[in-house]
């Protein structure tokens, strides 16, 4: 169940021999500056596939998903997507292939309406998608009932469900989703978690870093444990959570 | 409510906001020696009127040339203070070529081309001005928007766009440089003299109350142009793709390059429309005023920083508001204090509006 750099990052958890994977990473050496977080960081996302990272502070979650979307110093190993190499490519570049992106912290616009956050998600397109403005509004109306109002004067919860909607409007096929449920209130959470397996069942792949690893990993296909920017286990997030080492180690009895 | 819960409320007020009261005792003052002067004749409603209108022109002026400074400072975050001398580079531009209109067979073309310097033509003699000769002046607001656009572009393609990534203050000191040199450069080429350039504009006068307040064709041609193009800012910023994208990139450059916004051509249109805008300032304080020197950008300046820190740096709309304010406040203290402290007056305003409001009027945060 350990992985090591020599090993698969998919075996021993039912995907062996899937073919349609959609996001390869393999060796990944990335950082900031001169600073190197991530070690041969290995990690794949199947198509449609719901998978979570999850490890402690400082592990390099955050950063491994950074790197897949061209925000940090690449210094090697690949990322493919769609049997395209992406490696070392730009976010402007990157979100051209089909890759979403949802930062954890500051991810809107404040002073843009709603309905703007949304047209700016689309920014690269000639003309503003209706219909997948239409399908945001579905998926999160309370979008809809504020789309006038000034992104920066609506609840935490709110915010998060517009950098959610935004980055849904090029109806990406994977989405990258940093700490979706940081600083929510706990009603808010379960409602997130919600939305993100509707957004998964819709036939989005999701890759997402979780501070609340137990919630992640039932509700997720396949988790990654990453400590000290390497990987450390890999699994079903069932079979995660009920791995005894995993437990103690990572996820606190 | 009895006197003496009225009493204790005004003693509360006063502990809590002592500088709110002051600011109150002061206005109550300056409006009640207002009034003296009214009810003795000693000043005139008209004579008011004449300042408010002058104050509005003023204000309009610095509020068009300080959209084009905020928007530099949201989108590019820093204060560009070479933003002075586009005015004057747009002022003289557009002046040369309404000169050269105008004056076209009537006087030597270099003279024409260096708007009179020393002395060797005369706008008033050409007898230039919105009526006489409005195509000279329609052609010279032009070129005036036209030539800032090109200069800015051109600075930020050799001088800014290099160090575009260094801090606030590196940007800021250069820019003291770039301002320097364009402003002695333009003395080298058009001289020191400030020269005339309108002939005295046909001008319409109003009855008010118990006087008469002038409104001249400048004034109307300043009010049109300045109130359409900041209509124009307006539309474009809430409206179109780009100009959604501008205040996207003013609210959060980061997440502006993760959503694909191309970072360089809002930086290109940001000098595009902000040198635009404060060419035509340029142009149109030299209609309203009649008088050109090579420094008048650089000392409209201070005002226009005045009126865009007052208005919340980075804001467009508070640009407009604060240029009015300053603008307003500069040519109406002259009814309390000697016109030489009237620049003086509008920085004290702006210091008691920041003191009680310290993040500006439009709180400062984006270009809308």
């Amino acid at each position: 169940m350990s992985v090591d750099a020599n090993t698969d990052a998919t075996s021993g958890a039912g995907v062996e021999g899937r073919d349609d994977v959609l996001l390869r990473v393999r060796d990944l050496d990335a950082g900031y500056g001169d600073l190197q977080i991530l070690t041969d960081v290995d990690m794949d996302v199947f198509d449609g596939e719901y998978v979570t990272i999850v490890g402690p502070n400082g592990a390099g979650k955050s950063t491994t998903m950074k790197s897949v979307f061209g925000l940090t110093a690449h210094m090697g190993g690949t990322v493919q997507f769609k049997d395209e190499d992406i490696t070392g490519r730009r976010p402007e570049d990157i979100i051209h292939v089909g890759i979403g992106y949802v930062p954890q912290n500051d991810n809107i616009f404040p002073t843009l309406t709603v309905e703007e956050n949304l047209e700016m998600g689309a920014y690269i397109l000639d003309e503003v998608p209706q219909d997948a403005m239409e399908a945001v509004y579905e998926r999160f109306p309370i979008l809809r009932e504020r789309k006038d109002q000034k992104a920066g004067t609506m609840s935490g919860g709110q915010q998060q469900m517009l950098a959610m909607g935004r980055a849904l409007m090029l109806e990406p096929d994977l989405l990258l989703l940093d700490e979706p449920s940081a600083g929510l209130a706990p009603d808010l959470v379960k409602e997130m978690f919600d939305k993100i397996d509707e957004i998964n069942e819709a036939g989005t792949a999701i890759l997402m870093v979780e501070q609340n690893a137990k919630e992640a990993l039932r509700r997720c296909d396949r988790g990654y444990v990453l400590a000290n920017g390497q990987n450390r286990y890999m699994d079903t997030g069932t079979a995660l959570l009920e791995d005894e080492q995993v437990r103690q180690d990572f996820l606190g009895g | 409510m009895g006197i003496a819960e009225t009493y204790s409320r005004g003693r509360q007020f006063a502990i809590e906001r002592p500088f709110a009261l002051v600011l109150a005792v002061i206005v109550v003052i300056l409006l009640g020696d207002l009034l003296r002067g009214l009810a003795t004749g000693q000043t005139q409603f008209a004579d008011i009127g004449t300042l408010v209108w002058d104050g509005l022109m003023r204000g309009l002026v610095i509020g068009l040339a300080g959209i084009g400074l905020s928007m530099t400072y949201s989108i590019l975050n820093f204060a560009n203070f070479s933003h002075g001398d586009y005015i004057t580079a747009g002022a003289f531009s557009g002046w040369a070529t309404t000169y050269l209109i105008a004056g076209l067979g009537r006087a030597d073309i270099g003279a024409l081309l260096l708007v009179g310097a020393g002395g060797s033509v005369y706008g008033g003699t050409l007898g230039i001005g919105m009526l006489s000769t409005p195509l000279a002046v329609v052609a010279g607001i032009v070129v005036s928007g036209a030539f800032a656009i090109a200069l800015s572009l051109a600075v930020d393609r050799t001088i800014f766009k290099p160090i575009r990534n260094e801090d606030g203050i590196t940007l800021l000191i250069t820019s003291i440089g770039v301002a320097f040199a364009l402003r002695y450069l333009m003395q080298f080429v058009f001289g020191s003299d400030v020269r005339g350039t309108t002939a005295q504009p046909p001008s319409v006068s109003l009855y008010f109350i118990d006087g008469t307040v002038f409104i001249n064709a400048h004034d109307i041609t300043l009010l049109v142009v300045a109130s359409a193009l900041m209509l124009g800012v307006h539309v474009l910023l809430q409206r179109t793709k780009l100009g959604k994208a501008m205040r996207a990139m003013a609210d959060n450059k980061d997440l502006a390059l993760i959503t694909g916004i191309s970072t360089e051509r809002v930086v290109r249109a940001t000098w595009i429309i902000g040198g635009g805008l404060t060419g035509v300032a340029g142009y149109m304080f030299i209609l309203w005023k009649g008088t050109l020197g090579f420094n008048d950008g650089w000392l409209l300046l201070l005002l226009i920083f005045a009126a865009v820190i007052l208005g919340g740096i980075g804001s467009i709309y508070g640009a407009i508001a604060g240029g009015l304010v300053i603008g307003l406040t500069a040519s109406m203290s002259v009814l309390w204090i000697p016109s030489a402290f009237s620049r003086a007056a509008a920085f004290v305003v702006m210091i008691v509006i920041l003191l009680v409001k310290p993040s500006g009027l439009f709180s400062g945060r984006a270009t809308a």
